[in-house]
């Protein structure tokens, strides 16, 4: 079995490495004027990672998401910003799932992802440059989060209940 | 997680190290004015280099350009009788310009005022208005003309003539300052009413530098900005030197014409120009012009120029538009753009 | 489908919606967050660097030569004993950027911090 979740983890990353190429294609930030606002598309992997495999190795998938993705196109501000939101964003998805279900549903906790990730990368910008001005980003990059988070939970959603339709376990 | 965590450490310095650049900043008293220098480099050592390279540099070129320093070439020539005089590089290669710009501008802008800001008093105690057969004494020993340069740094003065650089000293100072540069770090230099900018601005996605143009009734505050990269702006206003009396005010940008400061309707003349000398004889020249005269003059001769009016209108040339990106700020301070 | 909405779906997007208003407020309230400094030079040392905020209220007297005022977020040079008073009609200083400058006491009072606006003035 482990080969089996190797090789899914493998497969999520390379998912999520391209989707976060593909997310270059939309420049999102010509219509909102705001540095740093992405769709989130990656998040879908994460999420889907998180629900159907398990928190530790939707936490591998993750790091090695950034890594890659930023060594294909970033610099080291864009990896540790990324690296940050992202496991921001991981922890908070985590944390929610557990009440997914009876509290909250997946379009819930996807949200909070989103916020998560947006705080994340704030945090790491506060601290890497040294100056509290890029706070003022976060309000927007927050609302912005909102409609942007119900889009991948429900990308995710979809997934999932697709995914039920095929034999797929691991 | 052992080997994970080294992959992850090596990665880290695989995608580079694009540090912050790091900025010194020198500021000094030089010409008779505030000077600010700040460097941007790969590091402080760096910066604090070329910093204080610049600093050095235009305190070098002081004794080359003063006029009061008694151990300065201008010094030297303006009380040699009209002997013929022998000057440093500096100093004759600032003559060679402001004599330059004196012809290209018709004598509006002139390094031989000398004799008629003495008369005033500008900048003085004793600052008045003097009688008009004072002036018209003054103006005959006026005129670029009578500079004479013999070619081998040597330079003579008919006719009584005496140099005041101040109109360019500054420019000629930041252009010094640009010849300098190596393209290692990028500096702005604020050198009184002078700025140069050079190289990219590392604290801008846009990597320009965004230069404040001084509102004339608070010139703490700014009423349009300029966004350019390695150019300079210069602004001459008659808000920075000025005396009053009898209830009237006397700047001290004077009309070589007539030897009474130029009452053109105009508040402050700003140009950008990737040569600081010649942007700084250009703002005196224009705001002797007028606004009529130095729009057509500008236009003629592609100068790009910021006008601000006494009645509170801002006007700009049309080459503004291709050198800089230019905003206006001023409405709120009952300023109207006139395109 | 797990994505039809549960009650606890509004909680977390009403959440994330005050945390961005109140993120929001705060800015507004501290001015853009940015930190704003006054420093006074004399002869190119730094004597005296204050931080402004909008509680800030300061008067600092050079031995009489030039009288500094620092209120809230603006820095002024009140007065000076030099003939030229360049300084002193120099106004109010509000931005990161601004300078008065004294030439005859060789006094500077410059705002530095963080500044989006502009990088330098000329006049």
């Amino acid at each position: 079995m482990k080969t089996k979740k190797l090789t899914l983890c493998g497969l999520l990353t390379a998912l999520a490495v391209v989707l976060s190429l593909v997310e270059r294609l939309f420049p999102l930030d010509a219509v909102v004027p705001v540095p740093g606002v992405k769709l989130g598309l990656a998040n879908v992997v994460t999420l889907f990672a998180l629900t159907r495999v398990s928190a530790r190795d939707a936490f591998a998938v993750v790091v090695c998401r950034v890594a890659i993705s930023s060594l294909l196109m970033g610099s080291v501000t864009a990896f540790l910003f990324s690296l940050f939101g992202g496991l921001l964003s991981l922890a908070a998805m985590w944390a929610l799932l557990r009440a997914e279900g009876k509290f909250c549903s997946l379009l819930g906790v996807s949200v909070a992802g989103a916020a998560a990730h947006n705080i994340g990368q704030v945090i790491a910008a506060v601290i890497w440059m040294q100056t509290g001005a890029v706070i003022a980003y976060l309000p927007l990059l927050l609302v912005m989060s909102v409609p942007l988070g119900l889009v991948t939970g429900l990308t995710c959603a979809i997934v999932l209940s697709h995914m039920k339709k095929i034999d797929f376990s691991v | 997680m052992k080997r994970f965590l080294a992959a992850m450490l090596l990665l880290l310095c695989v995608t580079g190290c694009t540090a912050q650049p790091k900025s010194y900043t020198a500021d000094f008293f030089a010409m008779d004015t505030f000077m600010s220098v700040t460097a941007y480099g790969v590091d402080e050592q760096t910066a604090q280099d070329t910093a204080v390279t610049c600093e050095r540099r235009v305190n070098a070129l002081e004794p080359a350009l003063s006029r009061t320093r008694e151990d300065s070439d201008i010094y030297r020539l303006n009380h040699a009788d009209g002997a013929v005089c022998e000057v440093s590089d500096d100093t004759y290669a600032a003559l060679q310009a402001a004599v330059e710009y004196a012809a290209y501008t018709g004598g509006a802008f002139d390094p031989t005022l000398a004799p008629l800001t003495d008369l005033w008093g500008i900048n003085t105690e004793n600052a008045h208005v003097p009688a008009q057969a004072e002036i018209d004494e003054a103006l005959t020993h006026v005129g670029y003309q009578n500079i004479e340069l013999l070619g081998d740094n040597q330079v003579q003065l008919k006719n009584g003539a005496q140099i005041d650089l101040g109109g360019i000293g500054k420019g000629f100072a930041t252009d010094a300052v640009a010849a300098l540069l190596d393209g290692s770090c990028s500096v702005l230099a604020t050198l009184g009413g002078n700025i140069g900018a050079y190289g990219e601005n590392p604290s801008r996605d846009s990597g320009g530098w965004v230069i404040g143009i001084a509102d004339p009734d608070n010139n703490a505050d700014y009423l349009a900005t300029v966004e350019v990269r390695d150019r300079s702006v210069v602004t001459s206003g008659d808000y920075e030197r000025y005396f009053e009396q009898d209830g009237k005010r006397y700047h001290h940008i004077f009309d070589p014409a007539t030897g009474w400061p130029a009452d053109s309707g105009l508040r402050s003349v700003t140009v950008i120009d990737a040569v600081s000398t010649r942007a700084d004889a250009l703002t005196t020249a224009l705001f002797v012009m007028g606004l009529d005269k130095g729009l057509a003059f500008c236009a003629e001769q592609g100068i790009a120029a910021v006008f601000v009016t006494a009645d509170k209108q801002v006007y700009t040339s049309a080459q503004v538009g291709e050198v800089c990106t230019f905003t206006f700020l001023g409405e709120e301070k009952g300023y109207t753009y006139a395109q | 489908m797990r994505s039809r909405l549960k009650w606890g779906d509004f909680v977390i997007i009403a959440a994330v919606l005050l945390l961005a208003a109140g993120i929001a407020a705060a800015l507004a309230l501290g001015q853009g967050g940015g930190r704003l400094y006054a420093e006074v030079w004399q002869d190119n040392t730094l004597v005296e660097r204050v931080e402004l905020t909008d509680s800030t209220d300061r008067t600092i007297d050079l031995d009489g030569h030039n009288v500094i005022v620092l209120s809230g977020r603006t820095a002024a040079m009140q007065s000076a004993d030099c003939r030229d008073q360049v300084c002193v009609r120099t106004g109010t200083l509000t931005h990161a950027g601004q300078v008065a400058v004294c030439l005859p006491n060789r006094v500077v009072l410059k705002l530095v911090g963080e500044t989006d606006e502009i990088d330098a003035i000329v006049s």
